[in-house]
């Protein structure tokens, strides 16, 4: 049925050439500031603190050995090397956990999971003796792979509502195995009066 | 929209094919971009998504090497002791040469850097003892070392172990 008015449509063209040229813009971008996260290097998740950037240190690229740490008070150590973690782990996705607190339980041994997510790598659970070896033998194995090349860096990632206790206990390993030089990871925190948060 | 567009298009097209046939004619080509835009518009959202542009940054930390013979004997009147209780508290108290210390103070986190810049001020070598509760935060740990960063002092400090006395002095002090 026609109407008895016919209104007549205007054909609206809209031009798409400047949005196709703005949005062309921006994909280019993102793509190339774009970073990918390896599935593997964000395996255990953690919040971390932030802090003003006095130095505007970043984080190193490779060559990095992370250590994590839990609220639940585990230490997770791990390489960004995979040939490294097939000789120290004897696995290439395995990843070391240590749980200094021998009156209780690691995370992962009471739910099997970490923060509540299930975790897919393998991992090797040490004790005190086993933990320390593994600190030497990670540097030493990278340090044999790359003929001293590399700039060897430990990073530690601790999550905010970690109990210093456990960062006290990996001080004192590190500082057993003369690791140490390390670096916090931190977020940046922006400059602005009245804001700091306390605890 | 779009198919409408493109039928009308080829209906103006047909039309100046019929008036103008025989000369040499310019065919107005258009292209429709609709396609082209949604893919480029998915793929917009696919990295912007997926990108991390906040990348985190590292606060460097230089443990002292633990050797026995590397021992060294400090004055203990340029030691300020920094201890923080479970409940994160922070208590400063200046060591005296003769091997005590005054009274702690309670400080407020806010105030820190302020209090740190005018010990510094009273005595330039001031060395900076952290002894952290084990059951304090780790965030807290970050933000008092970060304050230590950014007062305008040098950087000289060192972790040690929270002691019994210790524990006791923050206890007497409100905990």
């Amino acid at each position: 049925m026609k109407k008895p008015r016919s209104i007549k449509k205007p054909g609206i063209r809209i031009d798409m050439t400047p949005l196709v040229d703005v949005i062309m813009l921006l994909l280019t971008f993102f793509m190339l500031t774009a970073t990918f996260k390896s599935v593997e290097s964000e395996a255990v998740e953690v919040s971390l603190p932030k802090s003003f950037n006095t130095d505007s240190t970043k984080l190193p690229e490779k060559d990095v050995m992370t250590i994590t740490l839990t609220p639940a008070g585990d230490i997770f150590v791990d390489v960004d090397n995979y040939l490294v973690r097939q000789e120290v782990f004897g696995d290439r996705f395995a990843i070391g956990l240590y749980h200094p607190d021998s009156t209780t339980k690691s995370e992962i041994e009471e739910t099997g999971k970490i923060g509540n997510k299930d975790f897919k790598r393998k991992v090797v659970l040490l004790n005190k003796a086993q933990f320390e070896k593994t600190l030497t033998d990670l540097r030493l194995t990278l340090k044999n792979m790359t003929d001293n090349q590399s700039d060897f860096r430990i990073v530690l990632k601790g999550d905010k509502d970690t109990n210093f206790g456990i960062v006290e206990d990996l001080m004192a390993s590190l500082k057993e195995t003369r690791n140490t030089r390390f670096s916090l990871v931190t977020t940046f925190k922006f400059e602005k009066e009245g804001e700091d948060s306390e605890e | 929209m779009a198919g409408g567009g493109g039928a009308e298009a080829q209906a103006t097209s047909a039309d100046r094919h019929k008036k103008k046939r025989g000369k040499g004619l310019k065919i107005g080509v258009h292209i429709d971009m609709t396609p082209m835009v949604d893919v480029i518009m998915l793929l917009l959202t696919f990295f912007m998504l997926t990108t991390t542009l906040a990348t985190p940054q590292v606060m460097q930390i230089n443990l002292p090497k633990g050797d026995e013979k590397d021992k060294v004997k400090v004055d203990m009147g340029n030691v300020l002791f920094i201890r923080v209780s479970d409940q994160g508290n922070i208590y400063f108290s200046l060591g005296k040469s003769d091997g005590t210390e005054q009274a702690p103070e309670f400080v407020e986190f806010t105030d820190m850097k302020n209090r740190l810049e005018a010990l510094y001020a009273a005595n330039e070598n001031l060395l900076l003892l952290l002894k952290f509760s084990r059951g304090m935060k780790y965030n807290l740990m970050v933000d008092i070392l970060d304050e230590i960063n950014r007062a305008a002092i040098e950087k000289r400090y060192t972790f040690l172990p929270m002691e019994e006395t210790d524990r006791e002095i923050v206890r007497l002090a409100g905990g």
